[in-house]
């Protein structure tokens, strides 16, 4: 049973939201797409799948990739599954994410270390991520420390 | 005797004699092998009063038990004996063929004591052993003299060899195998430099190994090798080389930059990274013995005032050092500066900690051209330090040689001013390329009471704190936080405790995080014979510290000793770590009381030590 997710339907519309604020942002967004690689999210309790194509041009104006809510036929570059828990807590910036891989809390496949080259990358959204969640009227999901 | 030979070559370089011997079965099972061994012997054999650069001085050479072992990260070894930078006991580890090479031709180790009259080289062919004269190589560099040594006796005959700063004394000058695997740290070089012993060299006509238990060794091998080779670290490792993480390193605030004075820089990071590397200098990839890790990256640099052949590249220590300490985006000129310093044999931490000190003193004044011979230290000006400064220290020679050769601490001692506050060491070993403020505050735990100085191979800390690590099966399953004390003496302990371990086993840290606490025991059993559970193993670990601790006591090493430098201690200044004050002190009281150290002596009680079987030991120091 999720802490913060009601369902599959509710973790694609925080995420549909938090991913295009960190497409469009200036300086993430750019960086990300420098990484030239589609990544495949794969969540438990809800499941779900969420991929961000940072290879090819982005579908919409203005973002610097293109994601998709639930699965699609993209063949991705690298996977990664984790509970949309993790997930979430991941993206407040509390979970160590070497920690998480060693202790078997994510699991990995594929070209692993262009995405761990995107690590440092999107460190400046975990202060997003509670940011869009407060303006989303979730104060209630917001992680404390 | 299983796994371990039993045997070490003694060489008395001022007798030119030379024999085999018997190392009691009792010190591998107390001590394990490696530099948990060489202490146990350093510790029975040594005259504590020999300057490190005497003839009396003794610096071993020690396999552990795995050595030749067709197993990922098991081709290390040590070396010990007392450093000419630290005045203190020390060892260093290198990766690469030596170790497994010398375990084939049958032995565990070399003792060696005295001063041969001219240049020498030892040999060691299976039973034959003997001493080479080596004048021809005296003044050349590590990879020519490979080259010669290798063109003479054959491309498998396996090679350690000093440079023209272990000639020269520098104090940190270190030990090269194979011209770029390197017992990096506390100047080992100089000791063989002092004993006129350019080189060591080994070929063994077999391979042959005596193990406890075959079958079980090969069943631990099957289910641990493709685990390494598989790891994401593994991964991370193979693809960038060292310094994959760098760029994540900078972002947490782990790496030091303008000698410690800034604790970010996203140019910096970008531009010095294992991928950058990887992208626009990188040839391709070498190894150690068995190993898939392959976690070394050959460079070549084509052009410009930093080409570099092709050969091998360097690691992310040098390209810290050589970089970010120094201000420097310059990644062809850390891989020159890393090759020159792999020729001349000089260890590339304590180089550029020290090179980047002297550029602090010299725009704080506290350094002139007057003390430097004329020559302008600034920032990020590599071209200075690649084709003045590190020759100079290399053959010290002049003013700037002179000085900058006894490492940062002895050369701040010298300089004066307020020159002490900005070195960054501890017991005068400069510390790694981690910045604890950044990087876990308990590595500054470990490297104040690292028995060897500031260091983060001695223990377990860097990788535990960062994660990539746990173990549960003994109970030690902690969520860290870096930036905080909670937890971390009480993590020091077993982090100096599995530290020795692998030190004494002479297991590569990256390829042994991904084995578990049984793994460990099954190979110490299946290969030597050991007989251990667990805490028969955590016990061998924690006595080996414990020597070590006593050996440094014996040089004169006591609580106050276990301490960092202000500029380590004080808040950074920016970054992920800003304004976040360290508790330093408190830490290293918690961890006195832990490991039963005795405040004021900095080593364990009599009775702690009675309790790990160190009665002899205790009736010494007590």
């Amino acid at each position: 049973m999720s802490e913060y997710y009601r369902d599959t339907a509710h973790l694609y519309e925080i995420y549909d939201y938090f991913l295009k604020r960190v497409l469009t942002d200036e300086k993430i967004g750019q960086k990300m797409m420098k990484a030239g690689i589609i990544i495949k999210f794969i969540y438990t309790d809800p499941d779900a799948e969420i991929v961000i194509d940072l290879k090819n041009p982005p579908k919409d104006a203005g973002l610097y990739g293109s994601y998709y809510l639930g699965p699609c036929d993209l063949k991705e570059d690298v996977w990664s599954k984790q509970s949309a828990d993790h997930s979430h807590r991941f993206w407040h910036g509390i979970e160590n994410p070497i920690a998480a891989v060693a202790k078997g809390k994510v699991t990995q496949g594929g070209k692993v270390t262009a995405m761990l080259k995107l690590l440092p990358v999107v460190k400046p959204a975990f202060r997003l991520f509670p940011v869009i969640l407060e303006e989303m009227g979730y104060d209630n999901l917001i992680v404390k420390k | 005797m299983k796994g371990n030979t039993g045997k070490i070559i003694e060489v008395n370089l001022s007798s030119a004699d030379i024999a085999i011997t018997d190392v009691p079965e009792e010190y591998y099972l107390k001590y394990t092998g490696g530099s948990g061994l060489a202490a146990k012997i350093f510790w029975e054999r040594a005259d504590f009063t020999a300057d490190p650069l005497s003839p009396e001085a003794m610096l071993i050479f020690m396999n552990g038990p795995f050595a030749g072992l067709k197993m990922s990260g098991t081709s290390r070894n040590s070396v010990a004996g007392r450093s000419p930078l630290t005045g203190l006991y020390g060892d260093s580890s290198c990766g690469g063929f030596f170790a497994p090479e010398l375990r084939y031709a049958g032995y565990d180790g070399i003792l060696i004591t005295g001063r041969a009259d001219t240049p020498v080289m030892l040999l060691i062919e299976d039973d034959a052993v003997s001493l080479a004269d080596a004048a021809g190589y005296w003044g050349k560099g590590v990879i020519e003299v490979t080259g010669s040594i290798k063109e003479k006796y054959g491309d498998k005959y396996r090679t350690l060899v000093i440079g023209p700063a272990g000639e020269s004394l520098v104090s940190f000058a270190n030990i090269m195998h194979e011209s770029h695997h390197a017992f990096g740290r506390a100047g080992f070089g100089a000791v063989m430099g002092s004993k006129n012993l350019k080189a060591i060299v080994t070929k063994a006509s077999g391979k042959d190994m005596d193990l406890a238990d075959e079958q079980k060794y090969e069943e631990l091998r099957k289910a641990i090798n493709p685990r390494i080779k598989n790891a994401l670290m593994s991964e991370v490792l193979r693809e960038y080389g060292t310094s994959g993480a760098l760029e994540g390193h900078v972002y947490n605030g782990d790496v030091p930059i303008k000698n410690w004075t800034s604790n970010f820089s996203e140019e910096m990071a970008e531009a010095l990274t294992g991928s950058t590397l990887a992208e626009n200098y990188a040839t391709g990839s070498s190894t150690c013995a068995y190993c898939s890790i392959a976690c070394k990256k050959n460079v070549e640099v084509k052009d410009g005032p930093f080409a570099v052949p092709k050969g091998a590249g360097p690691e992310y220590e040098t390209i810290v050092a050589f970089g970010c300490l120094m201000d420097s985006k310059d990644l062809a000129a850390a891989c020159k500066a890393g090759r020159l310093c792999n020729d001349f044999g000089m260890d590339t931490i304590s180089a550029g900690a020290t090179i980047a000190w002297a550029m602090e003193a010299f725009e704080c004044g506290d350094l002139t051209v007057a003390d430097t011979g004329g020559v302008v230290l600034e920032w990020a000006d590599m071209d200075t330090v690649v084709h003045t400064v590190l020759p100079a220290i290399a053959r010290r020679e002049g003013k700037i040689g002179k000085l900058l050769s006894r490492g940062s601490f002895s050369a701040a001692k010298k300089t004066g001013g307020n020159s002490l506050q900005y070195t960054a060491h501890s017991k005068g070993l400069e510390v790694p390329m981690h910045d604890p403020r950044g990087g876990g505050h308990g590595k500054a735990l470990a490297y104040a009471v690292s028995p060897r100085g500031g260091c983060h191979v001695s223990n377990t800390m860097h990788f535990i704190e960062s994660g990539a690590c746990y173990y549960p099966e003994i109970g030690f399953d902690y969520d860290l936080e870096p930036m905080t004390e909670k937890d971390k003496a009480e993590v020091a302990v077993v982090a100096f405790e599995l530290g020795n371990i692998e030190n004494s086993a002479c297991f590569c840290q990256f390829a042994d995080r991904q084995l578990t606490i049984p793994d460990w025991v099954g190979l110490f059993n299946a290969v030597a014979g050991y007989g251990w559970d667990a805490q028969d193993m955590l016990k061998a670990g924690r006595r080996a510290f414990y020597l070590k601790r006593l050996l440094n006591y014996r040089y004169g090493a006591t609580a106050d000793d276990d301490s960092l430098t202000p500029r380590m201690l004080e808040p950074a200044r920016d970054g992920e770590p800003e304004g976040i004050v360290m508790n330093f002190d408190a830490m290293k009281e918690k961890f006195y009381s832990l490991i039963g150290f005795d405040t004021i002596r900095g080593i364990p009680e009599r009775d702690v030590l009675c309790q790990y079987d160190m009665h002899e030991e205790a009736d010494i120091v007590w």
